[in-house]
């Protein structure tokens, strides 16, 4: 096994790295937990985006279900932290079945196309029954419960120091379980999927089940971080699940890079970061986004963490250049 | 049990009101190298996409290993024991030629490759078959590299091999040295030849050398339908055959 | 019944400017194999310039003929320079640079014109309504259905009756005939690609004094293009028309009833569409 595919090893040392320092370097531990929480979305984007080659305009359903349910459930009926989770993992999962079921029937742009048209119906039926989401106001007074685990507590979570922490635990598990699945043979199969479908369907693989099954796995992930989005805010707002959300997340994925997990977690940490600090000096900072994004796609396919990378390799062969060059020398 | 591996009865294909393949009755023996050849609009390819399943033939049915697989979907196909190269060469390009091969192993495993909770590098089979099929097509100088770096006539050999990967009883080749250089034909020749030892080998081809060298049976088709079939031999002083074959130059 | 014939005429005249934002998009679509997520952000600085026009030179009448020619001109240059380049690109790229595209001038605009929005009046000798017997309708509106009828007419008469036209339809049959004609496809591109932008801009200038201008609305606008494009056929300049029509019928009905309900509506039909008749009405197959 090497660092390249091993879970615990590699960019997954890097991730527990930067999540435990993310909260000293940056300005707030809130602003850390909402970038983590992002990345969540993010990360479960790149399984579609980055691994299996299908751009979804879903997301944000799924961030938004996963927030309207977990948010219910505790409100409603009490649910706890864990058990409210669960159900915005389940409801997430079910969100992405139904979504992906009927998506994966067509590809290409009719596929973005009817991911697209889904997005507006969730958001439109969210619109419309307020009296279960709020509406337009948003759903108010999300509580965010104590951490118990077996009638203990651990923590309540009410600073947001301790709730930084029970997220970054989140992630980690998570990111672990991601980088299982992306070097399973599913995941390598979702791969050739993406690189070409028709011989992926002539070796055997009945594609349109491991792209439903991507889609489960992308919307129980994106489901749990729209969960953990509204016990953030103790607020959820109608735009969770907007095709502005949508889009959002994609960004996020694409400018983070599609290649590697990480890319998410620098995208997520990029986007929401630049949201924060230039928001207050120049509102219009979005536009950065687009041209962004369209320097991504033509000059740098691989996007922050594939111009990380790059520039690490570079740096790296000048230096043995250099070495060499200079043994040269003293010859 | 019948002797033939794969057997079609009146097995017919139509785009609208033409008819693309007529009723044809293709019968091809376990352990033979059988090759269908015919001049251009001869229905072949079609015929070629009922039997993989990319097509729904009109009428007709398709027995193989004496089971109706008729309406059976393409990728249900290869667990049946059936493995198919494209005409236009499709590989995974992004990928190495032996990750290339060891997923067309995977594919074998079908719905079994869902697990997404256990590591890749558990599947020894598949790796394994991969290098077995890797020295078969003698490709291990390039096992690195990636497919879409492979001169075309290696990647013409890939796209064999891929097929391989799914170790099937028959193998389904769709002009295997099309847009081949002359230099290269001879490997794929002796690779086909090579291959007939173990499997039973269908294919389309228009390189006559190569099909006549090889082939233990040989259909020739003309408008949909099956002209005469027989040994290479019969198929050379067939004055069928030449007719066809003219009329078509005749026309150009 | 006079209720019911106002909202048929708004919703008439609703459509024919979905019909001119979604004609320019199906054509690109048809001709470039090209997806533009950027559609409904040019449908914006159409509205925009038009007020600045307007404001520039208090004629309405010259914003009108102005502000479309230069969304033209814009849309030209950004073919020219960025558009041209994702072409071979899988769609997934081109809706990526185009959204891109789409941020740029959104923020562009509220950078320019503030983010609460505008509104322009509709010129004053169109100011009044029309009256029969006891029913009234603003002659805004209605010179709104007419000219963008003359307009469909006139887009109709282009794609059918000339050259032009004759490449565009031949290379959205088959792109490969028309490049083999020779030198000229990249000309044939640019001003398709303008002519189409072109004509959502038109639809921005003539919606503003109905609906104002709201600088977030680009997104709304591109998802109802996309919904009508696709009803119609991917391609089909009929199937614009009549989707365009279906689609703002079915909302000018419905606003009083439930808004939301119209919009649930029309997203659920386009689904429909894609997943049993995926080329749509008019589209082939």
């Amino acid at each position: 096994m090497n660092s390249k595919t091993s879970i615990f090893r590699g960019i997954t040392l890097i991730a527990l790295v930067l999540i435990v320092l993310m909260p000293f370097i940056l300005p707030s531990v809130t602003l850390a937990t909402e970038i983590l929480i992002f990345a969540l979305a993010a990360l479960a984007c790149n399984l579609l985006l980055g691994y299996t080659g299908l751009l979804s305009f879903g997301q944000g359903i799924f961030f938004g279900g996963g927030a309207y349910s977990a948010s219910l459930v505790m409100i409603h009926f009490n649910f706890g932290l864990i058990s409210a989770l669960l159900i915005s993992i389940l409801v997430g999962a079910a969100l992405a079945f139904i979504v992906g079921s009927l998506s994966i029937r067509r590809t290409g742009i009719y596929f973005v196309m009817l991911t697209l048209a889904f997005t507006q119906m969730a958001y439109f039926l969210a619109y419309t029954f307020s009296d279960w989401t709020g509406g337009d106001n948003g759903l108010l007074d999300v509580p965010r419960p104590a951490l118990n685990i077996l009638g203990i507590t651990v923590s309540d979570l009410k600073s947001s120091e301790s709730f930084y922490a029970f997220v970054a635990i989140v992630f980690f598990v998570v990111f672990v379980f991601a980088r299982r699945v992306i070097h399973s043979p599913f995941g390598t199969t979702l791969v050739a999927i993406r690189e070409n479908e028709n011989r992926s369907s002539a070796v055997g693989f009945s594609t349109n089940h491991f792209k439903l099954v991507a889609f489960v796995i992308s919307g129980s992930i994106t489901g749990l971080a729209g969960a953990l989005y509204a016990m953030l805010l103790n607020f959820a707002p109608l735009s969770n699940i907007d095709l502005v959300m949508s889009e959002n997340i994609l960004i996020m994925t694409i400018i983070g890079g599609t290649s590697s997990l990480l890319g998410s977690l620098l995208g997520a940490g990029a986007i929401v970061l630049l949201g924060d600090v230039l928001s207050s000096i120049w509102p219009r900072w979005m536009m950065i986004l687009g041209v962004a994004l369209i320097a991504v796609v033509l000059f740098l396919p691989g996007g922050l963490w594939g111009g990380v990378t790059s520039l690490f390799n570079k740096l790296i062969s000048n230096k043995k250049n250099k070495e060499e060059s200079s043994t040269e020398v003293s010859k | 049990m019948s002797e033939y591996l794969l057997e079609t009865s009146g097995l017919g294909l139509d785009y609208g009101a033409f008819s693309a393949v007529g009723e044809v009755n293709l019968k091809i023996q376990k352990g033979t190298i059988h090759t269908v050849i015919g001049p251009n609009g001869a229905g072949k390819t079609s015929l070629f996409h009922c039997l993989t399943g990319e097509r729904k033939p009109s009428r007709g049915k398709i027995h193989f290993n004496n089971e109706n697989i008729t309406y059976l979907g393409a990728h249900k196909r290869v667990s049946k024991g059936m493995a198919r190269s494209f005409q236009v060469t499709s590989l995974f390009q992004e990928l190495s030629v032996l990750e290339n091969l060891r997923i067309a192993a995977q594919g074998r495993d079908g719905l079994k490759s869902l697990k997404f909770w256990v590591s890749e590098n558990k599947n020894h089979h598949n790796l394994e078959k991969a290098h077995e099929v890797l020295n078969k097509i003698q490709l291990n100088d390039v096992s690195d590299r990636l497919a879409g770096e492979l001169s075309h006539g290696q990647q013409r050999v890939l796209e064999v091999g891929m097929a391989l990967c799914g170790s099937p009883a028959l193998l389904l080749l769709d002009e295997p040295t099309s847009g081949m250089g002359v230099d290269d034909i001879p490997i794929m020749t002796g690779l086909i030849s090579e291959l007939g030892k173990e499997h039973t080998v269908m294919l389309i081809e228009h390189n006559m050398r190569l099909v006549m060298s090889i082939s233990d049976r040989i259909t020739v088709m003309h408008q949909g339908n099956i002209l005469v079939e027989g040994s290479p031999d019969e198929i050379k002083g067939d004055e069928m055959v030449k007719k066809a074959y003219l009329g078509e130059s005749g026309h150009e | 019944m006079n209720l019911y014939l106002f909202q048929a005429l708004n919703g008439i005249g609703l459509g024919m400017i979905y019909f001119l934002i979604s004609v320019g998009l199906t054509i690109i679509f048809g001709l470039l194999n090209f997806v533009n997520f950027a559609h409904g952000a040019f449908y914006l600085l159409g509205a925009y310039l038009s007020y600045t026009a307007v404001v520039v030179t208090g004629n309405y009448w010259v914003a009108l003929i102005i502000a479309p020619i230069m969304i033209a001109l814009i849309a030209w240059v950004c073919e020219r320079t960025l558009i041209k380049r994702v072409y071979h690109l899988p769609h997934t790229y081109q809706i990526l640079v185009t959204l891109g595209v789409a941020l740029i001038i959104q923020e562009l605009c509220v950078s320019i014109w503030g983010p609460i929005g505008k509104h322009i009046s509709p010129p004053d000798s169109l100011k009044g309504v029309f009256q029969l017997g006891d029913f009234f309708y603003p002659q805004y509106r209605l010179f709104v259905i007419g000219f963008a009828a003359v307009v469909a007419i006139l887009v109709w008469l282009l794609l059918d009756k000339t050259k032009f036209g004759a490449l565009v339809r031949a290379g959205s049959e088959d792109a490969e005939t028309v490049s083999l004609l020779g030198t000229h496809t990249h000309r044939l591109f640019s001003i398709t690609f303008a002519l189409g932008v072109g004509l959502a801009g038109l639809a921005g200038v003539l919606a503003a004094p109905i609906r104002g201008i709201h600088p977030f609305v680009g997104p709304e606008i591109l998802g109802i293009a996309f919904v009508v494009v696709v009803i119609g056929g991917m391609g089909s300049f009929t199937g614009a028309l009549v989707g365009g029509l279906l689609v703002g019928l079915v909302q000018s009905l419905m606003t009083t009833i439930w808004p939301q309900g119209a919009s649930l509506m029309i997203y659920g039909a386009m689904a429909f569409v894609i997943l049993l008749r995926p080329y749509g009405l008019f589209g082939r197959a």
